[in-house]
């Protein structure tokens, strides 16, 4: 049974590279790279170096961006969880901001902070952290009110509370904010690259372009694609560690913002 | 009486699974008829799979052994291809929960049979509005149902079934999820409704009482798997008192018998 | 997070002077959000930022002129091509998926893992396909909104009542009338929630490929003025782009709740 789901999905895996390579075939490699031309390029680009110096450029600023957004966004729930007049008078600008198409900024951070890393960290920074945010919110609202209710009954200062009640019990939303906000992470660096840079996988992606390279064009995807993946992967690691208290439970995530 | 509906050696067990305990069985050899126009009712524990032969007979579950025959065709059998739930319209079901669509008001639940079976012209809708009044839901036709009572839901159930007039109706513990006031007064409805046009029924709860009350003959089902443990013709003449039901003669007698098979 | 459910359980009068202090304190924080914005200019320079009220003027100046109309027509008209495709082919392929259990379970692993793939970063290559027409845009704002709403129909469609299914097979129902009247008014609400992720953002992507490639659309303007070290337009251009997908977000808001009214209570699905 389960046999043949496996079998039926390497089928697809096949017509679908197939597909690819008669259309590589058809239209040329000058419009579109085989998927074995892409493949191989991958390889090479990765031991020559060249793919490692663009990809670790875009994950660096995903990853000071994902910091820089990501612990303000976490600290920020719980330094308000006994103001609540501040939370809601913060409401309607946090849902502005979480609504706010953070990328069109983009144009302004490379103003401000020229073509270099420093805008496309500052632009991951202003997506991740309005994602975290609200997350990290949702997790500290659902906390269990009987739960506190015993700690504060057992003697339990406020940051005591705060510490090992509502901590842990926001933490798997904690973990969901940053899975939902890799892929935006990740997104957001390349498209900053792509509208102005001259390093990461952005600029591999524009440069490949303007050459009629389609190859590199898809080496550059691919190695974007599988950073989000190994990210999501690794954040799931990481939450499946930290949790290992809990039950198991499918997240369903909905929204991938690349 | 010629019989309606006819089960014959029916099982039931769920599929066995690679390195597994052959699955247990649910229902065994389980055989008896139903005439037409009669009430029949079947008791028996909860958990027994009374659910599980509704759905079979209802053709939305599979039997794994046995067979059925509908007004004296052959309509479940073993190694059957395809299910045809409903038997196209001749069997009517009310299950346990009201299963109403939520985004539908009353009077558009009880008229969505109709809608998919081809159009609703202006007989269809005097009928919905006559069994609307019959049960009492006049003035919540456009009520969503979520803002009526549990008796009401239970009723826009019965008559949603009621309206396209199955020859057959299947119902499980319909009355269960309700107050005992509320109870009976559904079950005065149902025998009404029932008196007006005799239908086939086959009526299953956990509540004895409610068996006697209903039912011209009750079947006791066993603990799993299920078999029949008795029949008891109901002896109590129509039309019924249910709200007096107990200090009718032979109700006690009966209520001992049944009480004494269902272990 | 609406400052309704703090206000709840309290008395009526100190909820009430509550409620002031919450509105008193919104419109102080848009103040001092507005007078930062002046300090920036004044303290920065005006090739940093431009102040709020030159950028009020230069909006003024473009709705004076019609070039706020047609940089929203522009961009409006990707978003709705691109919107359009993409949210039939995110409805119409879980409909037809379902025809096939086993065809779902082929073929719906690399959907979701090809939504790995940075999508803005395909536009460079579009554009030597398509030119620099809407036609790359709009593609890339397809595979967006295609994704969103496939997912959230997806979930819908798992999470459809099987009992409701049964019972309409029971009363008769034909497999289409029971996809239409059953599985799609059932799983309306999560459509929606498909709907408000993708709305906006199928604007926002819009803008954003305007920024790699057009000759119109807000998105061209604010990187237009950029290169042009234009600083106000870059921030009127912010400023309609934001206004445009938040006043999207609320229509899609007033919608849900004027479609969903059979509903009990809110309960919207967690992103």
């Amino acid at each position: 049974m389960r046999l043949r789901v496996w079998f039926d999905r390497l089928v697809v895996l096949l017509i679908l590279l197939a597909a690819w390579q008669a259309g590589s075939a058809v239209f040329g490699a000058y419009w579109l790279s085989s998927p074995w031309a892409t493949i191989s390029r991958f390889f090479v680009s990765l031991s020559d170096g060249e793919l490692v110096r663009h990809g670790s450029y875009t994950i660096t600023e995903a990853l000071a961006g994902s910091v820089i957004g990501g612990v303000p966004a976490v600290l920020l729930p719980f330094v308000l969880r006994r103001q609540p007049i501040i939370v809601a008078i913060l409401d309607p600008f946090m849902v502005g901001g979480y609504g706010a198409p953070k990328l069109a900024f983009a144009p302004l951070f490379i103003l401000w902070f020229g073509i270099g890393i420093e805008s496309k960290i500052a632009l991951v920074a202003a997506v991740v952290f309005f994602i975290v945010y609200f997350s990290t919110l949702s997790g500290v609202r659902a906390l269990d009110t009987k739960l506190v209710q015993m700690a504060q009954v057992v003697g339990a200062s406020e940051r005591q509370v705060g510490r090992h009640i509502v901590f842990p019990g926001a933490v798997p939303a904690i973990f969901a904010g940053f899975r939902i906000a890799v892929p935006y992470a990740i997104g957001g660096a390349v498209i900053a690259e792509l509208i102005s840079s001259n390093r990461g996988l952005g600029y591999l992606v524009q440069t490949g372009a303007m050459n009629f390279d389609t190859t590199q064009v898809f080496v550059a995807i691919l190695a974007a694609a599988l950073i989000v993946h190994a990210f999501i992967a690794l954040v799931d690691l990481a939450e499946r560690f930290l949790l290992r208290w809990r039950p198991r439970g499918a997240a369903l995530i909905v929204d991938h913002g690349t | 009486m010629a019989a309606m509906l006819e089960i014959r050696g029916l099982g039931k067990r769920f599929p066995a699974r690679a390195g597994r305990e052959p699955p247990p069985w649910i229902i065994q050899d389980m055989t008896f008829s139903v005439g037409a126009g009669e009430l029949l009712t079947i008791v028996g524990p909860s958990g027994a799979g009374k659910s599980t032969l509704l759905n079979i007979i209802a053709q939305i579950d599979t039997a794994s052994e046995g067979e059925i025959v509908f007004d004296g065709v052959l309509t479940v059998s073993p190694g059957q291809k395809s299910l045809r739930p409903g038997l196209d319209r001749r069997i009517g079901y009310v299950t346990q929960d009201d299963n109403l669509l939520p985004w539908r008001t009353t009077i558009d639940n009880v008229l969505f049979p109709l809608e998919v079976q081809g159009g609703i012209d202006d007989a269809a809708r005097a009928r919905a509005a006559e069994l609307i009044q019959a049960v009492g839901l006049v003035g919540f036709e456009r009520y969503y149902p979520h803002e009526l009572s549990g008796g009401m839901r239970k009723r826009a159930a019965l008559i949603r079934t009621l309206v396209y007039d199955p020859p057959v109706i299947l119902m499980d513990e319909p009355f269960a999820a309700v107050d005992a006031q509320t109870r009976t007064q559904l079950q005065e409805d149902l025998l009404r409704l029932w008196s007006l046009k005799r239908k086939t029924i086959v009526f299953v709860t956990h509540d004895i009482t409610e068996a006697i009350a209903l039912g011209d003959r009750a079947l006791v089902l066993s603990r799993r798997p299920a078999r029949i443990a008795g029949e008891h013709a109901i002896p109590i003449p129509r039309p019924r008192n249910i709200k007096d039901i107990f200090t009718l003669p032979g109700f006690a007698a009966i209520h001992q018998r049944i009480r004494a098979d269902v272990q | 997070m609406s400052s309704a459910e703090f206000a709840a359980d309290l008395p009526e009068g100190r909820a009430v002077s509550r409620k002031i202090i919450i509105v008193g304190g919104r419109i102080a924080l848009a103040l001092a959000l507005l007078l930062a914005w002046e300090w920036g200019a004044r303290a920065f320079g005006p090739l940093f930022f431009a102040p709020p009220l030159e950028t009020a003027l230069r909006i003024v100046e473009m709705a004076g002129n019609g070039k706020l109309l047609t940089d929203i027509a522009a961009t409006m008209r990707v978003s709705t091509i691109g919107f359009a495709i993409g949210c039939l082919a995110g409805v119409g392929l879980p409909f037809l998926l379902r025809l096939s259990p086993r065809a779902t379970e082929a073929i719906e692993p690399f959907i979701l893992a090809s939504q790995g793939i940075p999508k803005y970063a395909l536009t460079p290559w579009l554009i030597l396909w398509f030119g620099i027409g809407d036609a790359p845009k709009a593609i890339v704002v397809t595979l967006f909104v295609f994704y969103i709403v496939f997912i959230t129909v997806s979930a819908g469609m798992r999470n459809t009542d099987q009992r409701l299914i049964n019972m309409a097979r029971i009363l008769g129902a034909p497999e289409h009338i029971i996809a239409r009247k059953v599985i799609w008014v059932s799983l309306l609400p999560f459509f929606f929630t498909g709907l408000k992720v993708a709305l906006p953002r199928a604007v926002s992507a819009a803008i954003v490929g305007e920024f790699l490639v057009a000759t119109e659309g807000v998105g061209f303007s604010i990187e237009r003025a950029r290169q042009l070290s234009d600083t106000t337009g870059v921030f009127a251009g912010i400023v309609v782009a934001v206004a445009l997908v938040l006043i999207i977000n609320g229509i899609v808001n007033g919608l849900e709740r004027r479609a969903l009214k059979w509903r009990p209570v809110e309960r919207d699905m967690q992103l």
